[in-house]
């Protein structure tokens, strides 16, 4: 999984780093709204990947066996928006809607990332895996947030800028001095970044199937 | 039932007996000794465990057999979720294995309840599966307006109203596609010799995943394998739906399967049929065009290289080849005469060598290893003219003559008598600076260039040579045809001991010596020169002019070399030393070098240098050095020695140190 990771990494900076500026500041770059879209979803499939193995290593290592999941359903934060559920509900979503909806999740989670990582820095005996990975994706997060902003100003130019997102207040229950729950507060949050990873991930395929390729990839 | 009955009875009996004897304990007590009482307790309380267990058994065998017999034999498995999967992500199904019942009253109907937690309810309503048919027996299938994808459910199966199993997920974590369908094959190429063959494997993707609007991503993993093998060989996951299968061999069949996966899970879908690929053979027959490492070969070259590289190391080892490769470096050499001989010490090969040469009988010669033999180059005479020492001193290069003189031409071993590395390493000790001694100090000899007194630049006497090069020439080229090599033996034994000189009568001029021979040192310290082939009396053609107060002052001097005409013509006693045989040459005390013509015309003359033996005295072969007055010279005596035998005159190599003390008085 490090090797991948290395891997992708490397794959990442040579495709998605950075984003080309415009010559002239014009509109109509000369990057592709192809191009774009795949390096947002190579950005977003690599995110999904380390959240995932994130959670897994952190469920392996700390709360493994204590049925936390049956209590973490359904509490992240990003619930309040409205994202599809599930195939259809995201076919009927428009594009600009759709796009929209992207960003604010991924705007949403700036500043948990950020959290988290400082949290796990402070930790006695702070996880150098789990570390490093939410490192990682809160700087991809970064990367991917710019991205879709620009592709969403190239698809919908009239689009205003929308500070939609949804706001987290979980740290308190991070620095909880039980360590129960504060271990399953933890859980919560890796939990949701792994859903939402897996969201956005989704999303963009859908987007660039219909955006590009006229839903027929 | 025996049993129940045999430990009712058993436990009455215990019981009775307690009571009767406790009552014959009571008497006991009274009537007994205390030390007694302690056996009478025991008793009794043995009695009462053993009355309390046949209770207690009793009244289980009773439970037990008011319990249903049939209970015994009952053993139920639950029953339990075995997989909850999604093909396509839009729907999904879960299973579960059927409870085992034995039991005579069937427990009652498994059910299966959900709940999906949303973010508006906060309650757990748990609602009934709402398909049990369609994924199978044992399942529950919830079609897509009841998955929700990023959801999480919670699944419970109850059995007569008891949860037997749980299970949370989220609908996107269980993703397995189904197999890929449509696989076939096409042929690409074969290679030329028609043994191998490249083919392409196509398949298409599920049909219900939903690859066109993106909704999945596919990754797929292919494997092969022979017919008969029983391992697959499988490929790396690739996202397109055809690949490329290279090298297989044409007259084996073989066999391949693909199976899908959704790119973020993990989890592999079911295998698609096996496809079989038989392969078109072209030409009838198959030649084995397998590759075998050429080990063979390997080996035997390696061997015969390493025979080689044996055999080159062996060689290698001996002498000529060592020669061959690294010739050595010319060391003196006599011709005819291996160094190794002298060295040794073994007088009779070096004299019978030197016997071909000379007609010399060497059996006078003793073996005394102390001895050192002087190398000896004694060459026919009409060997070398140009290039050798001589002309070299001649040749008007005097500056380069010391050095001239130093170099060893070829490997003859023929070296002259100013060679200074000949010279220096036995004779920076010694002190010999007179003419008697042959052996020849390397300072002086540096300094001066010319043995004939021909250098003119080195030598302080320059005016006195100048006259002499011509007339000098003749007499130091027979001088130089028999140049026996100076010296060298012991240098530092020889400064210090009484040299025996020996004498010869005085031959032709011709036959004066350039060179002599020391050929033999005396354990009382005398050298013993060898009779000189050429007179050295040669030089003393050239007229010189006896400036006696030049010489005289010139004698003092550092000179390795004097011409004898030199000396002669610097003894003060002039008319003596101008002595009408131009044959007689004279010696100086002073003069270092003394052939033993020279001693012999001079013989007979007492110490001084002012005395010149009259010639016609008969001269002796040998005397004896009287002083050596170091470093001006050897004084030699006046007498005569008794002339040897003949046999010992004839002797012209060696004189053995007992031959010598028979002259020696």
């Amino acid at each position: 999984s490090l090797l991948l990771l290395l891997v992708s990494n490397l794959l990442l900076w040579q495709s998605v780093t950075p984003l080309p500026v415009c010559p002239g500041g014009a509109v109509r770059c000369q990057v592709t709204l192809r191009d774009l879209f795949d390096r947002a979803v190579v950005l977003s499939h690599y995110i999904h990947n380390l959240s995932s193995e994130m959670f897994s290593e952190f469920d392996k290592r700390y709360t493994q066996g204590r049925g936390f999941i049956s209590k973490a359903l359904n509490s992240c934060h990003t619930s309040s928006l409205a994202t599809p559920e599930d195939k259809e509900q995201a076919q009927q979503i428009s594009q600009k809607d759709f796009l929209s909806l992207i960003v604010s999740i991924l705007r949403s989670w700036n500043e948990p990332l950020y959290h988290l990582v400082t949290e796990v820095r402070g930790m006695q005996e702070a996880p150098e895996a789990i570390l490093s990975k939410a490192i990682e994706i809160e700087e991809q997060s970064k990367r991917l947030l710019e991205g879709m902003e620009l592709i969403l100003s190239q698809v919908h130019p009239e689009t205003r800028e929308n500070a939609v997102y949804s706001v987290w207040s979980g740290l308190p229950s991070l620095q909880m001095a039980d360590e129960e729950s504060r271990l399953f507060a933890y859980y919560n949050l890796l939990h949701c970044l792994r859903r939402d990873s897996h969201k956005i991930d989704n999303y963009l395929k859908l987007l660039k199937c219909r955006i590009v390729h006229d839903n027929n990839c | 039932m025996d049993l129940w009955q045999l430990l009712l009875t058993l436990a009455l009996a215990g019981s009775s007996d307690a009571f009767s004897g406790r009552e014959k304990t009571q008497r006991m007590q009274t009537l007994i000794p205390t030390g007694r009482k302690k056996k009478c307790s025991i008793k009794k309380t043995l009695r009462l465990t053993l009355k309390a267990t046949a209770a207690i058994l009793s009244r289980v065998s009773q439970s037990l057999l008011s319990v249903n017999p049939g209970l015994k034999t009952n053993s139920s498995k639950k029953p339990k979720f075995t997989k909850c999967r999604s093909p396509e992500l839009e729907t999904f199904s879960c299973h579960w294995t059927d409870a085992v019942h034995h039991g005579l009253k069937n427990p009652g109907p498994i059910q299966l309840f959900y709940t999906r937690r949303n973010a508006q309810e906060g309650t757990q309503e748990w609602k009934e599966c709402p398909d049990y048919v369609s994924a199978g027996e044992n399942s529950c299938y919830f079609n897509s307006s009841f998955t929700s994808i990023w959801i999480p459910y919670c699944i419970k199966l109850t059995s007569n109203g008891g949860t037997v199993d749980e299970k949370c997920f989220s609908v996107n974590q269980i993703v397995q596609p189904d197999p890929p369908i449509a696989l076939n094959w096409t042929l690409l190429n074969i290679s030329l010799t028609g043994v191998h063959a490249d083919i392409q494997v196509r398949w298409e993707a599920p049909p219900n995943a939903d690859i066109q609007k993106g909704w999945m991503v596919l990754e797929y993993e292919l494997q092969y394998k022979e017919v008969n093998e029983t391992q697959w060989k499988m490929m790396d996951p690739i996202l397109s739906t055809s690949v490329p299968l290279y090298s297989l061999r044409v007259d084996k069949e073989y066999e391949v399967r693909v199976r899908s996966k959704q790119r973020k899970s993990e989890n592999y879908g079911e295998f698609s049929e096996v496809l079989y690929v038989k392969l078109p053979q072209m030409s009838q027959f198959t030649c084995e065009e397998d590759f075998y490492f050429p080990w063979l070969l390997i080996i035997i070259f390696g061997i015969s290289g390493l025979t080689v590289m044996l055999f080159v190391f062996l060689f290698s080892k001996q002498q000529r080849i060592k020669m061959l490769i690294l010739p050595p470096v010319p060391v003196p050499k006599i011709k005819g005469i291996d160094p190794d001989l002298l060295k040794e010490g073994k007088l009779e090969e070096v004299n019978t060598i030197l016997a071909i040469h000379d007609s010399c009988k060497p059996e006078f010669h003793s073996d005394d290893s102390w001895v050192e033999f002087i190398e000896l180059d004694i060459e026919d005479p009409d060997e070398k003219t140009e290039g050798s020492d001589t002309d070299r001193l001649l040749s008007s290069d005097h500056e380069k003559s010391h050095s001239n003189l130093g170099v060893k031409d070829g490997d003859s071993g023929r070296t002259s008598c100013y060679e200074p590395d000949m010279l220096e390493t036995d004779f920076n000790a010694s002190d010999i600076h007179d003419g008697t001694s042959q052996v020849v100090q390397p300072q002086r000899l540096k300094g001066e260039a010319d043995l004939l007194c021909l250098d003119q630049k080195n030598q302080n006497n320059s005016p006195y040579h100048d006259a002499c090069p011509a007339i000098h020439q003749p007499s130091v080229i027979q001088a130089e045809k028999n140049k026996p090599q100076p010296l060298l033996t012991d240098g530092a034994e020889s400064t210090h001991q009484a040299a025996h000189i020996q004498l010869s009568n005085p031959s032709s001029l011709a036959n004066i010596d350039f060179y002599a021979q020391v050929s033999d040192i005396t354990p009382a310290g005398s050298v013993v020169l060898s009779p000189g082939q050429k007179n050295k009396a040669g030089v003393s053609q050239c007229d010189m002019h006896p400036e006696v107060s030049l010489c005289q002052a010139n004698f003092i001097m550092d000179n390795a070399y004097f011409c004898e005409a030199d000396a002669k013509k610097c003894i003060p006693v002039a008319p003596h030393i101008k002595v009408e045989s131009h044959t007689e040459p004279s010696f100086n005390q002073e003069d270092i070098y003394i052939t033993t013509e020279s001693l012999t015309t001079t013989s007979g003359r007492p110490g001084t240098a002012e005395h010149v033996p009259g010639s016609e005295m008969p001269v002796p072969d040998y005397t004896s050095i009287h002083i050596v007055q170091s470093p001006q010279g050897l004084i030699l005596n006046a007498t005569a020695l008794p002339l040897p035998d003949k046999e010992f005159l004839s002797s012209c190599g060696y004189v053995s140190t007992d031959q010598l003390n028979k002259i020696m008085p």
